[in-house]
């Protein structure tokens, strides 16, 4: 029983030498989103994104709560909230994903990643392809990029009265610096 | 003929009266300022474990009871950090490895300077949810 213990140590031990750190996480990740329209441009910005990567397998899991999106004017984070993603009932949006061409990314021959995934918006669960800029300084691994959404596919419903007001679809930016986990 | 004539005077100034009242009380509702937390008095004043485990337990039951309220919450510094020239408070919970993170206004930036780790503090912030922890916003240091 001892030495099964020993050698489950020693292996543990072994492995986590080969593969020192492999999952890198922040919780301070950038997620802003735009919509521009003639009528007005609109902005929100989400400073509180959780985000790990665990560069063994390339999966990203990204978790962001609704209501730390800020908009510029009060009345608009209230809309959004309250008749747009109606964040009382779905207070999350998630993203999982994984990064196809990992080799090419970690041996440094491709710098953009080529991430596909799930995206769930309002309880709605849709398939995405993003690409993102992949950095590596020091122990930083950060993950920069855009993509659009289409309001509709996520049962977003906009009031007729101000459809012009914003965009069908609109342009999400993402900056996340992730640092190894502990 | 002269009373036409002055009825419809009378009715031109009360549509543009009318028309600007409606103007000035869609722009204030428009211009509405953000909740000034400093100003606010909390919703719900409770430690930084009470809160921490109302999450941990029942999300869904914390969530209607919490979110976007003004939680003043009392706990023990674990980290100090800044993003985005931001200060970000974490106050921890012993035995938990999850916490609690204040996301402090901008005017708070001085003030989180002197603080250091292990301090006993007392933030007010509002409350936007769960992750891995207990998320604050537009926190500020309450006395």
């Amino acid at each position: 029983m001892q030495i099964r213990s020993i050698i489950i140590l020693i292996f543990i031990g072994w492995h986590s030498l080969l593969f020192p750190q492999e999952k890198y996480l922040t919780k301070q990740g950038n997620i802003s989103f735009y919509s521009h329209t003639p009528v007005e441009d609109i902005k929100a910005e989400n400073k509180q994104v959780l985000s790990i990567v665990d560069l063994s397998t390339g999966e990203i899991a990204i978790s962001i709560l609704m209501k730390s999106f800020v908009f510029e004017k009060a009345l608009m984070q209230e809309h959004f909230n309250e008749n747009y993603v109606e964040s009382d009932k779905f207070p999350k949006a998630t993203f999982t994903g994984k990064i196809q061409n990992l080799q090419e990314v970690m041996s440094g021959d491709n710098g953009v990643a080529e991430v596909d995934g799930k995206l769930t918006i309002h309880g709605i669960t849709k398939p995405v392809q993003i690409e993102a800029r992949t950095d590596t300084e020091n122990e930083k691994i950060s993950l920069t990029g855009k993509f659009m959404i289409t309001v509709a596919d996520y049962d977003i419903k906009i009031p007729a009265i101000v459809r012009n007001n914003i965009a069908r679809e609109v342009e999400v930016s993402f900056k996340l610096e992730h640092l190894p986990y502990r | 003929m002269k009373g036409v004539k002055r009825s419809v005077y009378i009715s031109g100034i009360l549509i543009i009266v009318g028309v600007l009242i409606g103007l000035i009380a869609f722009m204030r509702l428009y211009n509405k300022p953000h909740t000034d937390v400093n100003a606010s008095d909390a919703d719900h004043t409770l430690a930084a474990k009470t809160l921490l485990e109302a999450f941990k337990t029942d999300e869904n039951n914390a969530n209607k009871l919490y979110l976007d309220k003004i939680i003043q919450v009392e706990g023990e510094i674990r980290d100090i950090s800044a993003a985005d020239g931001n200060s970000i408070i974490t106050l921890g919970v012993e035995g938990s490895e999850e916490s609690i993170i204040c996301n402090m206004y901008p005017t708070e930036n001085k003030k989180a300077l002197g603080l250091h780790k292990g301090q006993q503090i007392r933030i007010k912030g509002i409350c936007t949810g769960f992750l891995l922890d207990v998320i604050l916003v537009r926190a500020v240091i309450s006395d």
